[in-house]
């Protein structure tokens, strides 16, 4: 047997695909012997046919979102997305051959767009699942947020310690790091992977390379700024043992800052693989409630 | 300056000690540097973290000395004036400035944050680090989305079915009518009442019914009597069944084969022998010989074509002789020299290309064809008539010319024959008796001769009554004449499709010498190019190609 892994999409040797496959496959074949006197619209016996299966299609993968909430089911969670997703897939084909290609102005296609909307979402969820599990392994390295965070926390008072050590000035700076260090947010912010820890520290260390090579002060360097500041205070004929201090600091502050690069890619992960339901679930309940006033509507005005 | 310090001390299970301690000065420092107003021992303080200036009794200025910042009331900030009840958060301590009490001109409180404080602390300054705890929501948008649907594409157009100011209010707004319902262009005829989907879809939830149809399609044929053929057991007959619309200008007219040839199966039995028609499910492999409407005639000479079915051999009466092979002969000889004759010399579709006009003697026949009498009198004709009309034209002719004398016949009378010069004097009463009676007798003959020899029976059946057989010149009968008509009774052939053919493609005329040939061609000869509906490489003829549906001429739709 191959140790191939068994993901959504290749579940219980890729049952769902050939099942899916099989019902493609059938129905285009219908479709094709298939010969109205008519344009092939949703009217005629295959039409009805190709969309009761489309609508009892629909309702079994709302059902998903209750499979999702109960742990008793007797089949695999797994499974149920496999088919899912595939089934999913079908459904376009299904609906397109119902409507026999057929579109217009009307609520019937804003109900196939809908519905659209809901599988082609669905796709996007799809490639999250099968990327970001991997990439959120690889990003966390063996170990978890929670430590990842707890270290920070280390981190941030060993620089505080050290940096007092050093001088004010220099506490001042790791202090406002600290407190700059702000991992999460809004929206957006998840989405972007953007930590707002001290962007300066690569500056800094930038800085001081340079600042060691020519060993000669620039006095253009604005005070204001605290990364010059530092790199100030340590070209300006300190003593070894501050000078090493700080540079430990430094080490222990870009540390801190690979960190929290993860810890803010972690979190961006996690929430481009969660963003996708918030368009796929509302969408598909109002697909749900367009394919209840597609129908009634249809037979309203039979 | 006098200011007040108080430190809060917790001494565990809730008890609370406090530590005053008085500073003088206007600045209140706060930091982890020895020589602060105010030491903190954390390391998360600065060694001059923050002053505190006192602006007057319960009013404060705090300002920050580091660039982090000092989080007063919750909000970081550099500098900023405050009253009493401010709270400074600086590490784990709380300091509060309060309304100095008596002899004193300011006052703060010191307390640490206890860890489950701490935590408090952090957890609200957290920010969201899972897209749960923010703002987005799949619950409340799927709620909206679903009632927005539902309402705007099921509910409001249903409402305005039933509430017909409503839909009139919504055929003027952007917002969805039934019109949103409809599933596609409407057949071109049917659009100018288009917007009212009640005119055909009067009841919710029931089928457009043929009542809704006839309305407009007052004068609409029924296809048979549905009481006399069983029509309502034989299968589903619904206008709709073949006319379906919101399918554009494709799907109005159903041109199935299976909506005939499900019915028009053993219709023998199933109707009960009240319908005598044939089995037809398909023209090319499945349909009866056509049977064709043959001339014949009542006794009181009105027409009464014979529905025959073609045979091998079948002939029909015209009631004309003719020789189609001798008159399509090249060179034909004829009075203004050799002719070549066309079908089309006498066969001219009609206006409406359906049938061909009647043959018409004076403008295809007579050229050739003469209708002279006398050898004395070799422009006169007798016309193309009644045979009353011919006799009078002949008693006429033959009066005139024998009281005008110079008729110069042997047989006449001499007065006759003799000239009359002008002034002479007119014939005697007795003259004219016999003159007057041989012009009779004369004519009479003459009439026999055309009537049996001469002119008619060239073309014309002619008989005679056998009562008048003995009296010259009366009794004739010419029999009456149909050569083109409309043959395919209950179908609808009709030429002007047909106009790419020859005539010969479908008439063998070149090899007819008789009139009494059928050349009306059966269904093989239409099989050459037409089949039933799957016609491979055919011309695909379905039922209606060739017969209608609505073609009871005595019943309506709206009757039924």
């Amino acid at each position: 047997m191959s140790a191939r892994h068994d993901s959504i999409l290749n579940h219980a040797r890729s049952r769902w695909l050939w099942i899916s496959l099989t019902l493609s496959l059938a129905a285009i074949v219908a479709y094709a012997l298939h010969s109205p006197s008519v344009p092939p619209n949703g009217g005629t016996w295959l039409g009805y046919t190709l969309g009761s299966i489309a609508g009892l299609l629909i309702i079994w993968l709302m059902l998903f979102g209750l499979r999702k909430r109960s742990y008793s089911g007797s089949s695999s969670l797994r499974g149920w997305l496999s088919a899912h997703i595939y089934l999913g897939t079908t459904l376009i084909l299904l609906a397109l051959l119902h409507a026999g290609f057929q579109a217009g102005w009307n609520l019937h296609t804003f109900f196939l767009l809908l519905m659209l909307l809901v599988i082609f979402s669905g796709f996007f969820g799809v490639y999250c699942y099968l990327r970001y599990p991997t990439l959120m392994t690889r990003n966390r390295d063996s170990t978890t947020r929670n430590a990842m965070l707890e270290e920070i926390g280390e981190l941030d008072q060993n620089a505080l310690a050290l940096a007092d050590g050093i001088d004010p000035k220099v506490h001042g700076v790791v202090l406002r790091s600290i407190q700059n260090t702000r991992l999460g947010g809004g929206v957006l912010t998840q989405l972007r992977a953007h930590d707002d820890s001290d962007a300066a520290l690569t500056g800094i260390r930038a800085a001081l390379e340079a600042r060691e090579k020519t060993s000669q002060a620039a006095s253009g360097a604005k005070s204001g700024q605290t990364i010059f500041a530092m790199v100030d205070f340590l070209a300006s004929g300190t003593n070894d043992r501050q000078a090493e201090a700080l540079r430990k600091l430094i080490d222990l502050l870009s540390r801190k800052k690979a960190l929290a690069s993860k810890v803010a890619r972690d979190i961006q992960y996690q929430a481009l693989m969660e963003i996708w339901l918030y368009f796929h679930v509302p969408l598909s309940f109002a697909t749900v409630a367009a394919l209840i006033a597609h129908v009634v509507s249809v037979f309203f005005y039979w | 300056m006098r200011w007040l310090i108080r430190r809060v001390i917790k001494q565990g299970k809730g008890a609370v000690s406090y530590e005053e301690d008085v500073h003088f000065g206007d600045v209140l420092s706060i930091g982890r540097a020895a020589d602060q107003a105010i030491f903190l021992s954390d390391i998360r303080a600065a060694l001059n973290h923050a002053r505190v200036t006192s602006l007057g009794p319960g009013r404060y200025k705090v300002e920050s000395l580091i660039l982090s910042g000092i989080r007063v009331n919750g909000e970081l900030t550099y500098e900023t004036d405050v009253a009493a009840g401010a709270v400074l958060e600086i590490a784990s301590n709380r300091i509060t400035l309060l309304d100095p009490p008596r002899d004193f001109e300011a006052a703060v409180e010191i307390g640490a944050l206890d860890k489950a404080e701490q935590e408090a602390v952090k957890a609200k300054r957290a920010k969201p680090t899972s897209l749960k705890q923010t703002w987005l929501g799949k619950r409340l948008p799927s709620w909206i989305l679903f009632v927005a649907v539902l309402l705007f594409g099921l509910l409001l157009p249903a409402a305005s079915h039933f509430l017909p100011a409503l839909g009139k209010a919504l055929h003027h707004s952007p917002l969805p009518s039934t019109a949103a319902w409809n599933p596609g262009p409407l057949d071109a005829a049917h659009r100018f009442f288009g917007d009212d989907c009640k005119q055909c879809h009067a009841t919710p939830f029931l089928t457009v019914r043929d009542t809704a149809c006839t309305t407009c399609h007052t004068r609409m044929a029924a296809h048979a009597d549905p009481a006399r053929f069983n029509l309502p057991q034989l299968g589903e007959a619904r206008c709709a069944s073949c006319h379906q619309d919101h399918l554009g200008l494709a799907g109005m007219v159903n041109t199935q084969e299976s909506l005939c040839s499900t019915c028009h199966t053993d219709l023998k039995t199933r109707t009960a022998n009240a319908s005598q028609l044939d089995d037809a499910t398909d023209f090319g492999r499945h349909h009866p010989q056509f049977r064709v409407r043959l001339p014949a005639w009542q006794a009181d000479g009105g027409f009464a074509p014979q529905l025959t079915r073609l045979s091998e051999g079948l002939k029909e009466n015209s009631g004309l002789k003719f020789d189609h092979a001798l008159h399509l002969k090249p060179e034909l000889n004829s009075p203004k020299g050799r002719r070549n004759l066309q079908c089309s010399t006498c066969h001219q579709p009609d206006a409406g290309g359906l049938a061909m006009k009647p043959v018409d003697f004076e403008s295809m026949c007579h050229d050739c064809h003469t209708l002279g009498f006398d050898t004395f009198a070799p422009d006169r004709q007798v016309p193309h008539a009644k045979v009353a009309e011919v006799v009078y034209m002949l008693d006429d002719y033959y009066a005139k010319r024998a009281l005008e004398g110079g008729y110069t016949e042997a047989s006449a009378p001499g007065f006759v024959q003799q000239r009359r010069r002008p002034g002479e004097a007119a014939l005697s009463q007795q003259e004219t008796v016999e003159a007057l009676s041989w012009a009779r007798n004369k004519s009479r003959q003459v009439a026999d001769s055309l009537f049996t020899g001469r002119a008619c029976v060239t073309c014309h059946a002619v008989s005679r009554d056998a009562a008048a057989a003995n009296t010259p010149g009366s009794g004739w009968k010419i029999a009456p004449v149909r050569v083109a008509g409309i043959w395919y009774g209950e179908a609808r052939f009709t030429h002007a499709k047909h106009s790419t053919m020859q005539c010969k493609d479908c008439h063998n005329a070149e090899a007819s010498a008789s009139a009494t040939d059928l050349l009306i061609p059966g269904i093989d000869n239409c099989r050459q190019c037409h089949a039933g509906e799957s016609g491979g490489s055919k011309v695909a003829s379905t039922c209606i190609a060739c017969h209608r549906y609505h073609q009871s001429t005595s019943l309506q739709l709206k009757q039924l």
